[in-house]
């Protein structure tokens, strides 16, 4: 049995619906402070205990069931042929010479899709992407034609022997240039279109906030690009397309993050009727929304299976993945904040210039052009602020996609949290205190904020004071004094981050993925020997979902986990939801289970009357226990076990038989999760190298379900947000050619980039959700980059260096080091001599 | 990206360098990772062509035969290409034109682009041939502006220029044996012969 070290919990506010809320249900307080803590755990593996992931066995022993894994009788593989040119027409493409290979079976273009009008795809923004290139290549490695072969070798023979004739253009890969008037238009294929414009976006109260910044006693402005990067999830994006000629049904296994809404998908682009279509996702090896938008790849193999009637794979290559699926980020933004003397912010303004790449394929909610963008006033009370934005295509892959976030969170984050630090220091005061000055109290909550966001629960400033006592603040400040005193060699920096994100997308009446709302479904059925299978609409690529969400079954209805089976990913069996990213599952399917859940409870009870031959209204449930029993008499108790079976074996008159209940969840509100992080960096003078010396993140996620997974979540999206701040960054040349589009080029960090994290965690449920919760898995990528970098910034902040852009590799650092006056050089009479046959050996005659 | 330099043959009198660098069959015997480097017409097929292998040079060959298959200006040829670069290693079938061509100032453009499966290019290219300083061997001079697409191109100019740079060294000391070798075995007579010929 797993181990189940009990979770001790903190309290939270009351809330007002006592059935589906966190209040009714769990261990609040009156006034929402801090509360002495109370044992969650029953042992049984509900809500609050270490429950080892169930999913491991299956991963650790090799026998996870990746797209890869799949294998089909009779099965062809696919390999797409790419455009090495980021900007050109092609004149010709001739697979002749492809199909006189062996094994070569066909060679699909634009042609012979536009026979079956699968030629384009729409995008989740309602733009038209070529599947395979009809006419004009945009961006580079896009899909131009695809080889269909016996096996894999042979399918890449073919594609290096299908000549494609290009009339190369002239491209252009920053949204700057592409905005200019004399730039080369990418979207000829938009009727009437003449330039590269992609959209404008607005948020705010303009007038208001130019008001206040004209009155403000202090106002700061700093510009910052948040770099493009890829998601670069270990398993690369691919599919098994299977269409069964005599069902004439067609399955595909693929790599998808929302099977459902691709289904839905695929129905409309193929013609196909809905319920004549499976997508199976199975074990999948990391999204983090990489895997959230349809690729050319997916529609070519279901395509060609269609019209060969064989199983064909596709499977992406690393750089393939890189290149052309969706990146994430390319804001370049900039932010100003207007402030009294004393340091408390007015308003802020924000402008941002987005990278769309060829085709506007972000993927987030319609009626958000820019994501949740607009919550960019973060963690405080501010009057008033205003934001604008212009989208741009460029010859470079569409994306714009939540990189491990909830739909640009990271931008607003990094947004904010860089300019309180540049706040601060343009006062000379503690960043901390800027912070504490203008944070939204626990009693404003809930709290609706200049851009329209409405807030559910929050208490920053304990979170903030907990990861600086842990990280002990003051006397690194002191430490950091020192040795700005003494001219040392190291210079320190420290970096605070208070963040809030949005998540949980989302309320039906505001959120919708091409038109289908943002709810999210369970099913549950108990079985008559009392074991329980639980199927969501939403699907896991290592979350731990099939842990957690058998936890809140186990939780409400006082059975084992061990007992409760969770099933996703397969669109024939499960409930219809929209999918896992924007930590959403928790957030919409969590309340879902737990709401199904408390449905069968509900019958549960009518049963157990009937078992314990007492009136319903004198049964009782007692969550301790896990057991119904008469009010007054304890020891006359049934388990849901034992009702499971009376369900089946003795079901009461007028009762359905069975146990087993559906919910699909709109939420009523987005969850609002936040934490602070303290970072402190020592900055080498000569090298400009950057060491961790302390990595501290106090994270408040309302209830929780799984303190070890959570930790697991923080530890892995803290380390991509060093890779982000640090290391990662998709570049291009003058050509549009990808220069950083491969693991070469673009660094992911490993072990020995990542330094040891403290976690820490304070509980503020919302209080609308059905078990307080509210989705953690972004909030380390969201959070830690503005941390890292503040904490890079402060160590030079006193030589006058205001920002350093990402990723902050030693020469970047270095640069703003000697434009500081802080660098160091070597000593100069250092020499290196070569000692004959003895190797080398460096001397130091100095 | 655009490679430019310069190389000296000590001994070599401009003459017989531009004999040996208007041979294909010598270039292509200098210049590792070619196939081929040979006339094309439309009905060219890189998949069915196959080289004629050990072709003499000078001093062996017959001085008719070498000049017969000497550089023209306005002709096209086709030459087989396999670079390693990186953990690339992309076979272009390249496409070359031979755009100027002056005997007298020993001057030669040439521009083409060739194509692998991920990976294209096009390039001008230019040589030209003086005199040492000394009075004794040549200077050559050559210039190169490339545009290149596709993975190579990824790769960046860190790791394409040392590949370009070893290319271009192994190619001039290599053909520097091959023009001291004419200089050293062939009769005079034969280089004279040659410069009427071509």
């Amino acid at each position: 049995m797993a181990d189940r070290r009990p979770e001790l919990t903190e309290v939270s506010p009351v809330s007002s619906d006592p059935e589906n809320s966190a209040g009714g249900e769990y261990h609040h307080s009156e006034d929402g402070g801090p509360q002495p803590e109370k044992h969650c755990g029953h042992g049984r593996g509900g809500m609050g205990e270490e429950v080892s992931r169930k999913e491991d066995r299956r991963f650790i022993t090799g026998r996870g069931n990746y797209v890869d894994d799949v294998k089909k009788p009779g099965m062809l593989h696919c390999e797409l042929v790419r455009s090495p040119h980021a900007h050109a027409r092609i004149e010709e493409i001739d697979g002749s010479r492809a199909m006189a290979l062996d094994g070569v079976v066909a060679v699909l273009t634009a042609d012979d899709l536009l026979e079956y009008d699968l030629a384009t795809m729409p995008t989740l923004m309602d733009d038209t992407q070529d599947v395979l290139v009809n006419d004009k290549v945009k961006f580079q490695s896009q899909e131009v034609a695809a080889v269909i072969a016996e096996d894999r070798y042979a399918a890449k023979d073919g594609a290096e022997k299908v000549d494609v004739s290009y009339d190369v253009l002239e491209p252009v890969v920053d949204a700057e240039t592409a905005l200019e008037d004399d730039a080369p238009l990418i979207r000829d294929d938009i009727e009437g279109k003449e330039d590269n414009h992609c959209f404008d976006w607005e948020t705010g109260d303009e007038e208001a906030t130019d008001e206040a910044f004209e009155n403000a006693a202090v106002t700061v402005e700093e510009e910052m690009f948040y770099q493009r990067l890829h998601p670069a999830p270990i398993e690369t994006c691919g599919a098994v397309g299977d269409y069964d000629p005599g069902k004439d049904k067609l399955t595909v296994h693929m790599t998808s993050q929302a099977p459902h809404i691709h289904r839905t998908l695929f129905a409309q682009v193929s013609g196909i009727p809905e319920h004549k279509i499976r997508i199976v996702s199975p074990d999948v090896g990391g999204g983090f929304g990489n895997k959230v938008p349809i690729y050319p790849g997916y529609v070519v193999a279901a395509a060609a299976s269609y019209v060969l009637e064989r199983p064909v794979k596709w499977i992406e290559e690393r750089s393939e993945n890189i290149q052309s699926t969706g990146f994430a980020r390319d804001y370049d933004m900039n932010g100003e904040i207007a402030a009294t003397e004393d340091g408390e912010i007015r308003a802020i303004r924000v402008d941002v210039l987005a990278n769309h790449g060829a085709y506007n394929a972000a993927a987030q909610p319609s009626k958000f052009p820019a994501g949740f963008f607009n919550i960019f006033t973060g963690s405080y009370d501010v009057e008033t602020a205003y934001g604008s934005l212009s989208a741009a295509y460029t010859n470079t892959a569409p994306g714009g996609i939540a990189y491990r976030c909830s739909f640009r969170v990271t931008e607003a984050v990094y947004l904010v949290e860089r300019m309180v630090k540049v706040l601060a220091d343009e006062l000379g005061m503690d960043p901390a205190d800027v912070r504490r000055r203008n944070f939204i109290q626990p009693d404003q909550f809930p709290y609706e904020s200049p851009t329209g966001w409405n807030y559910d629960s929050g208490d920053y400033e304990t979170a903030l004071d907990e990861a600086l006592e842990m990280a002990d603040y003051e006397a690194y400040r002191d430490e950091q004094q020192r040795r700005i005193d003494e001219d040392a060699d190291k210079l320190l920096g420290i970096g605070i981050s208070s963040f809030t994100e949005v998540v949980g997308a989302g309320p039906g009446k505001s959120c919708d993925i091409a038109g289908v709302e943002m709810f999210d479904s369970a099913d549950i059925r108990v079985h008559p020997t009392g074991k329980a299978t639980l199927r969501v609409g939403v699907q896991t690529q290592g979350q731990g979902h099939e842990t957690t969400f058998a936890q809140i079954v186990a939780e409400e209805l006082g059975i084992d986990v061990d007992d409760v089976v969770v099933e996703h990913g397969d669109t024939d069996t499960d409930p219809y939801g929209l999918g896992t990213y924007g930590s959403r599952s928790t957030p919409v399917a969590g309340a879902a289970t737990a709401i199904a859940a408390r449905k069968i409870r509900d019958k549960a009870k009518s049963i157990a009357a009937n078992e314990l031959e007492a009136a319903e209204e004198d049964v009782e449930w007692d969550r301790e226990s896990g057991e119904f029993h008469v009010a007054g008499a304890p020891e006359r108790s049934v388990t849901v076990t034992e009702i499971a079976a009376g369900a089946y074996m003795n079901h009461p008159g007028g009762e359905e038989p069975g146990l087993e209940a559906v919910n699909y969840y709109d939420p009523p509100e987005m969850t609002y999760p936040f934490g602070s992080y303290v970072v402190i960096v020592e900055v080498d003078r000569e090298t400009g190298e950057v060491e961790f010396e302390k990595f501290v993140a106090v994270d408040d996620c309302g209830n929780r379900i799984n303190p070890m997974i959570i930790e697991g979540q923080i530890h892995g999206g803290l380390a991509q947000g060093i890779g982000t701040a640090m290391m990662e960054q998709i570049t291009f040349d003058d050509n549009g050619n990808v220069t950083g589009g491969d693991f070469m080029n673009y660094l992911l960090p490993t072990a020995m980039e990542i330094p040891e994290f403290e976690t820490g965690h304070t509980v503020t449920p919302s209080p609308h959700h059905p078990i307080g919760a509210k989705g953690v898995g972004e909030s380390p990528t969201v959070g830690s980059p503005p941390a890292i970098v503040n904490a890079v910034v402060d160590a030079m902040a006193h030589a006058g260096v205001s920002h350093v852009e990402m990723p902050m590799t030693p020469d970047v650092v270095w640069k703003h080091l000697e434009e500081a006056g802080l660098e160091r050089r070597p000593a100069q009479n250092l020499e290196f001599e070569l000692a004959g046959d003895a190797g080398e050996s460096v001397t130091d005659d100095d | 990206m655009e490679f430019e330099g310069e190389f000296e043959l000590e001994d070599v009198p401009p003459e017989q360098a531009w004999i040996v660098l208007s041979d294909p069959v010598a270039v292509r015997d200098s210049l590792k990772g070619c196939r081929y480097i040979v006339p094309m017409d439309e009905e060219f097929n890189f998949d069915e062509y196959e080289p004629e292998e050990n072709l003499e040079t000078l001093p062996d060959a017959d001085p008719e035969v070498v000049a017969d298959r000497a550089f023209e200006e306005g002709k096209r040829y086709a030459a087989l290409m396999q670079i390693g670069v990186g953990s690339v290693k992309p076979r272009f079938e390249t496409t070359v034109t031979i755009d100027e061509r002056d005997d007298e100032n020993f001057e030669m453009i040439a521009s083409g682009g060739g194509n692998a499966s991920s990976s294209s290019f096009s390039m001008t290219s230019g040589m030209r041939i003086r005199e040492h300083e000394t009075g004794n061997g040549s200077r050559i001079e050559w210039w190169t502006e490339a545009d290149i697409s596709g993975r190579i191109a990824q790769l960046g100019s860190r790791v394409i220029k040392p590949v370009a740079d070893k290319i271009v060294n192994d190619f001039f000391s290599s053909i520097e044996q091959q023009m001291t070798d004419v200089d050293e075995r062939a009769d005079a007579g034969v280089t004279d012969r040659l410069r009427n010929l071509l």
